[in-house]
């Protein structure tokens, strides 16, 4: 005797198998984005079943969380020192950080899809012109030698790139350090070729030969001067120190409605801060970032020392609205100026519509 | 003796089953000796170094790192160079002053190279007093690492270290180390292919290790993510096969439906599904509902075209015979129509379940990178493919045995279609399908 099929039965379990995928991806429309998200997570692993949520704390568990995109910057996935150690738990704000790729991050803000997302100060400006302003309400770092114009072997230095193809992003971060290692050097846009790459695809487009030189932070920066035996950098942002701030960038409306929300987060980010500060903490620091970009903690150091995190005070003399890359504004209008010449927006900025220090100030009044 | 034995050349002529198995086993012998070979075979190919231990500097390589042949030489100069400039200062009696950060990372240099002669574990890398211990013990040689083995140089660099730090301290003291910059350990390595072919031997060890790893905390393990993926494999197969079986059954047999969903169909096809993928994450939010739509929309205009392309093809006289026999309309569809060709379309479905596993790898990149694709993806960029190959070989053997299981099935579900010789997969489902028999049997009685 074998085992008998009947149609019936295979209607029947195609039919409960629909449903089982179905209320697995039920749930995703505008009242509960998140299918299973836990409050605090980095990789939200959406289950069929909204039953499993963890309850958070007690004062946040009926809350929608804030959500936050970041990316593989050095300065934002510190973050994930305060993830892993519950800070914002132990805060009682109710948050959710969303890995993404940096492009794709700046995407899912415009699509409304995140409540903040970690830019750096020039990608705010141009999400702001192409898709959907935000308002910067702290400053995590400025890069510091970490953002790198790497050539292949045989050209060491940025005139040497003449003629010649670049792998970046275009119109982001790399690109504008691209546009202004050239300047420094009396070349304009003209004289490369651009090739349009996502930054985590530098190292093998590098690698590939199929262009000159690239774009990229770390640890991208790193993974193609690895990947490419005798690569170099030729231009970085240490040569130009403040044309990169990195912060992150809150949607207005959901400021002004979650005001002490948002400020408990900027609380947490400088408990972050100070860990990071406290030399006795690095190894505990360099594991927790290392793991979460899955590259070696050892390797993972010299990222540290570019990328430049700011203490609370060195944030708030940033935050003054000078003129020059010393101020966040100052770099900001460069930046500007730049993205007009450049026709990647046409008309200039309103900037300070763009930042919000209050948040920060408040802590340092306290 | 001369039995007349059958050729393994005869030209269209079925092998016997005991001969096909034999070949079917060759199929996958041949590509894996391939690659045993050009990973075992000492002087085929190998153009790269895999370091032991590694080097530290502004580009920091870690043991297990590759450089080119080429290459390695000038991380070795780089190396003795740096050596050569401390060794000159100490003998001119002005030791540069060290930092104890950067002398301790030069003694965790030597760690990689310990744990793999088991004289420390993963676990003490960051036990700075057990590494300084294996400093002495080296320098004194008390101990001798011999799998692999530190090179003459090295050991003659610890011997040179050791007497400046035993002098300023025999047992670990952080603060102490910064009194004298301590010479760098020289690179070393062994022959070996590039990363991205990296050997059968290392592919197992590291699938082992990633399926039986925890993850670290917040992440998910191989065993989630493999589940979030056939979520978003059947879930968006399945919601595929729900849209176009109807449609294209209707589609099939009447012209009405066809002239309107089909050259729609046609040019939608030709549009890249993942061309949708930033649209689709703007509806469906970031997590796994645009990736099963992803697969949905690339999947559904292919299986819409050809199920209506199979249900054209039923025989027209089985149809004339059910209308001379009065049959109508929806009972004609019903009776006639789909039991003449669902066999048909079981193939077309097992086929679409093809494209869809293929689309997962794209879908799973949109919004926030998940499920086993987040792996290819991550190691993948940070050169891991050790950790790639056994994620991408996984998904293969889920993929074949899910065809498989699906083709045995075949001929239990439509057993007035003509038997086919199952295959070596389907024999096996047979030979665990009998196996239960009495079980099932006992079942039914009890």
């Amino acid at each position: 005797m074998k085992l008998i099929f009947t149609k019936k039965a295979a209607l029947v379990g195609l039919a409960m198998t629909l449903v089982i995928s179905l209320s697995g991806c039920g749930g995703d429309g505008e009242v509960a984005p998140e299918p299973t998200a836990p409050p605090v997570s980095t990789e939200p692993t959406p289950e069929p079943a909204p039953a499993s949520e963890p309850a958070p704390t007690a004062a946040a568990s009926s809350e929608k969380p804030l959500t936050i995109a970041y990316s593989d910057w050095p300065g934002w996935v510190a973050w994930e020192i305060a993830i892993k150690k519950k800070w914002f738990e132990e805060e009682g704000v109710n948050v959710e950080f969303l890995w993404f790729d940096y492009v794709a991050s700046m995407d899912a803000y415009v699509a409304g899809k995140v409540d903040a997302v970690c830019m750096t100060n020039g990608d705010a400006l141009v999400t702001g012109a192409t898709g959907k302003p935000s308002v910067g309400i702290l400053v995590n770092d400025y890069s510091n030698g970490n953002d790198m114009v790497i050539a292949a072997p045989g050209i060491d230095s940025i005139e040497g790139l003449k003629g010649k193809k670049v792998g970046v992003e275009e119109g982001f971060v790399g690109h504008l350090l691209l546009l202004t290692g050239l300047q420094s050097k009396g070349l304009t846009a003209g004289d490369v070729e651009i090739v349009n790459t996502p930054t985590s695809e530098t190292p093998q487009v590098l690698k590939s030969g199929a262009v000159s030189a690239i774009c990229a932070w770390q640890p991208n920066s790193g993974q193609a001067l690895k990947a490419v035996d005798g690569s170099s950098a030729v231009f970085t942002s240490a040569d130009a120190p403040g044309i990169i701030y990195d912060l992150l960038y809150v949607d207005g409306a959901n400021l002004t409605e979650n005001r002490e929300k948002w400020a408990k987060v900027v609380k947490v980010w400088y408990r972050v801060v100070d860990f990071l500060k406290n030399e006795d903490n690095v190894d505990e620091a360099l594991g927790i970032l290392a793991e979460r970009v899955s590259v070696k903690p050892e390797e993972y150091e010299p990222f540290l020392e570019g990328t430049y995190i700011l203490s609370l005070e060195e944030a708030m003399k940033v935050w003054e609205k000078t003129d020059g890359l010393g101020s966040v504004y100052g770099s900001s209008k460069v930046v500007d100026k730049f993205n007009v010449d450049y026709q990647v927006y046409e008309k200039p900025l309103a900037i300070d519509g763009y930042f919000d220090p209050s948040l920060t100030e408040a802590l340092i009044k306290k | 003796m001369r039995s007349p034995k059958e050729s393994w050349f005869a030209i269209s002529r079925q092998l016997s089953p005991g001969r096909a198995a034999v070949l079917t086993a060759w199929s996958f012998l041949l590509p894996l000796s391939i690659w045993c070979v050009v990973s075992y075979v000492p002087f085929i190919w190998h153009p790269d170094v895999k370091l032991e231990v590694g080097s530290t500097g502004a580009t920091v390589y870690t043991a297990g790192d590759h450089v080119g042949k080429d290459y390695f030489p000038t991380l070795l100069a780089g190396a003795r160079d740096e050596n050569a400039g401390i060794a000159e200062a100490a003998a001119a009696g002005e030791p540069i002053k060290g930092s104890s950060r950067d002398n301790v990372k030069l003694l965790r240099m030597v760690l990689p190279i310990a744990i793999s002669n088991g004289v420390l574990t993963p676990a003490d890398d960051t036990n700075d007093a057990a590494i300084y211990g294996v400093w002495r013990r080296l320098a004194t040689g008390d101990l001798v690492m011999s799998s692999p083995a530190l090179s003459e140089e090295n050991l003659s660099v610890i011997r040179d270290n050791w007497a400046i730090m035993s002098a300023i301290s025999e047992t670990y003291d952080k603060s102490a180390l910064e009194k004298q910059k301590l010479l760098s350990l020289i690179p070393q390595g062994k022959p070996a292919n590039p990363v991205y072919l990296p050997a059968p031997h290392e592919v197992l060890i590291q699938g082992y290790k990633s399926w039986t790893e925890e993850p670290a905390e917040g992440r998910s393990s191989m065993g989630e993510r493999l589940r979030s993926s056939i979520i978003v494999v059947f879930g968006g197969f399945l919601l595929a096969a729900l849209v176009s079986l109807p449609l294209g059954i209707v589609a099939g047999s009447y012209d009405f439906f066809s002239k309107l969903t089909e050259p729609f169909l046609d040019f939608f096809r030709y549009m890249p599904a993942p061309s949708f993928a930033t649209l689709l994450v703007a509806i469906f939010g970031a997590h796994q509902s645009p990736k099963l739509a992803l697969v949905f929309i690339g999947t559904l205009p292919h299986l819409c075209l050809m199920i209506t392309k199979t249900t054209r093809m039923l025989d027209p006289s089985l149809l004339e015979a059910a209308q001379t026999l009065g049959s109508k309309r929806f009972h004609l569809l019903r009776k006639v129509v789909v039991p003449g060709i669902v066999p048909a379309v079981y193939n077309d479905l097992r086929i679409a379940l093809g494209w869809a596993w293929t689309w997962l790898v794209i879908a799973e990149l949109i919004g926030v990178k998940s499920g086993l694709t987040e792996v290819i993806d991550t190691q993948g960029t940070r050169r891991n493919f050790d950790q790639v190959f056994p994620v991408i070989f996984l998904i293969g053997i889920i993929g074949f045995a899910t065809d498989q299981f699906l083709a045995w099935l075949r001929p239990k579900l439509f057993r007035w279609t003509e038997p086919k010789a199952p295959g070596l997969m389907g024999r096996w489902f047979g030979g665990v399908q009998n196996w239960f028999e009495p079980v099932l049997v006992a079942y039914r009685k009890g």
